[in-house]
């Protein structure tokens, strides 16, 4: 008895923002460079009125397209942006999908570790035989909290939604999942307020960040050395400690599959880890970091080329911090 | 590594347009920003296995801090 990565969608908003559009924006800003080294070229941001849950829809019916959606007896829905304080996401989305009112449903919140967490998640209940089919989303919105004035950010980030489906079958594609926390990394990337420890400021103050990027506490904050420093200080450790948890060697894996947050970042932690380029994904140049829908856009993207079963290894890490990672054997195009 | 090779190292990697010396002061640079700290991290990270922190980052002015940050020892 085990779990599969039956089929994977995604979606992006169609307002596509590209690095030229940016740059009339930000003149200072070099993103000739920033194409070169972050290797991002254009990101989606969401309508005024278009959320996170929108988007979802539109990836679970774009999977429904070609998924019997009457199976589904789950939904595990990842999100940090969700549309309402309460209830949970997932219990909207049940009703917007005409799903049977039989389905279990819950949030996740959790950013660029989400996608490996749900995935775990989906994998125990169904290895514990609680769910059958399970529909895995993850959507954000990222671009409704940075700042207007955040020109890393606004480059960097971008909005997205992913619908996976993880089945049962007979055979077990799924290795052994592990993860790790550290909270004492709360404040390197967070949103103040809006929260019940402190409420959404009416008239708060512009502040500065790293080189002419601007915040307030109303909105997202990113310390970019931080996090750079967390992932080549966490990540490596993490991979060996992933492979030995799964008994493989490193030139087992037919793939690695990291969270994408940043093409430099990835090049970084690849040398770091001794692999080569063709065994290492990194594609963001068409969305950016879309945060917990960055895997299953690449999962989606690289498995239109395997021809035979192939073995993956996923890791997500951001915000929390956080960071989680698993094995996983595709044997089709997601 | 020594430092001249260092210098000229970081000249590249940063992509400047000016020569860099010592006595540079690199948050002056026109090329200094986020983008700037994370391929000077990622720099001294694969020279020296050393990765540097916000605050590093932070308390780094002329090219001779960072040395001094990285420790002088370091270079030949």
């Amino acid at each position: 008895m085990g779990a599969t990565i039956q089929a994977i969608e995604y979606v992006f908003p169609k307002n596509k923002v590209t690095n030229k559009d940016l740059a009339l924006q930000f003149p200072d800003y070099d993103f000739k460079k920033f194409d070169d080294k972050v290797g991002v070229s254009c990101r989606y941001y969401a309508d005024e009125d278009e959320t996170g849950l929108d988007l979802a829809v539109q990836a679970c019916e774009k999977l429904f397209q070609r998924i019997d959606s009457t199976t589904i007896d789950y939904i595990l829905y990842c999100t940090q942006n969700p549309d309402y304080i309460l209830p949970t996401t997932a219990c909207l989305l049940q009703d917007r999908l005409g799903l049977p009112t039989t389905v279990g449903a819950l949030d996740v919140n959790l950013g660029c570790s989400g996608y490996t967490y749900v995935l775990s998640l989906a994998k125990g209940l169904i290895n514990s035989g609680q769910a059958k089919n399970i529909l895995v989303v993850t959507a954000e919105t990222y671009s409704k909290i940075l700042n207007e004035k955040d020109c890393s950010n606004r480059a960097i980030f971008g909005d997205a939604a992913t619908a996976t489906l993880v089945s049962y079958t007979e055979e077990e594609n799924f290795g052994n999942f592990l993860f790790g926390t550290d909270g004492s990394g709360v404040e390197k990337l967070f949103v103040k307020n809006g929260g019940s420890k402190y409420k959404l400021e009416s008239n708060p103050e512009l502040k500065m960040y790293g080189s002419s990027n601007f915040y307030t506490d109303n909105d997202l904050y990113m310390n970019g050395p931080e996090i750079f420093h967390f992932t080549g200080e966490v990540v490596p450790g993490f991979v060996e400690k992933l492979l030995e948890a799964n008994q493989v060697e490193k030139d087992y894996i037919d793939q690695y599959i990291f969270h994408q947050a940043n093409a430099f970042m990835l090049n970084f932690l690849r040398k770091r880890l001794k692999i080569e380029e063709e065994r290492f994904f990194i594609d963001l140049r068409d969305g950016g970091n879309t945060v917990s829908s960055t895997i299953p856009i690449a999962l989606k993207k690289y498995s239109q080329d395997i021809t035979e079963k192939e073995t993956l290894l996923l890791v997500g890490f951001g915000v929390g911090l956080s960071w989680s990672g698993g094995l996983v054997t595709i044997n089709n195009k997601l | 590594m020594n430092k001249a090779e260092f210098i000229k190292g970081l000249e590249e990697e940063l992509e400047l347009e000016i020569t860099l010396t010592a006595e540079t002061d690199l948050k002056g640079l026109d090329e200094w920003d986020s983008m700037a700290a994370m391929l000077l991290i990622g720099y001294v990270s694969n020279e020296f296995g050393l990765t540097l922190t916000a605050d590093d980052i932070k308390n780094i002015s002329t090219v001779q801090s960072l040395i001094e940050r990285i420790g002088v020892e370091k270079f030949n």
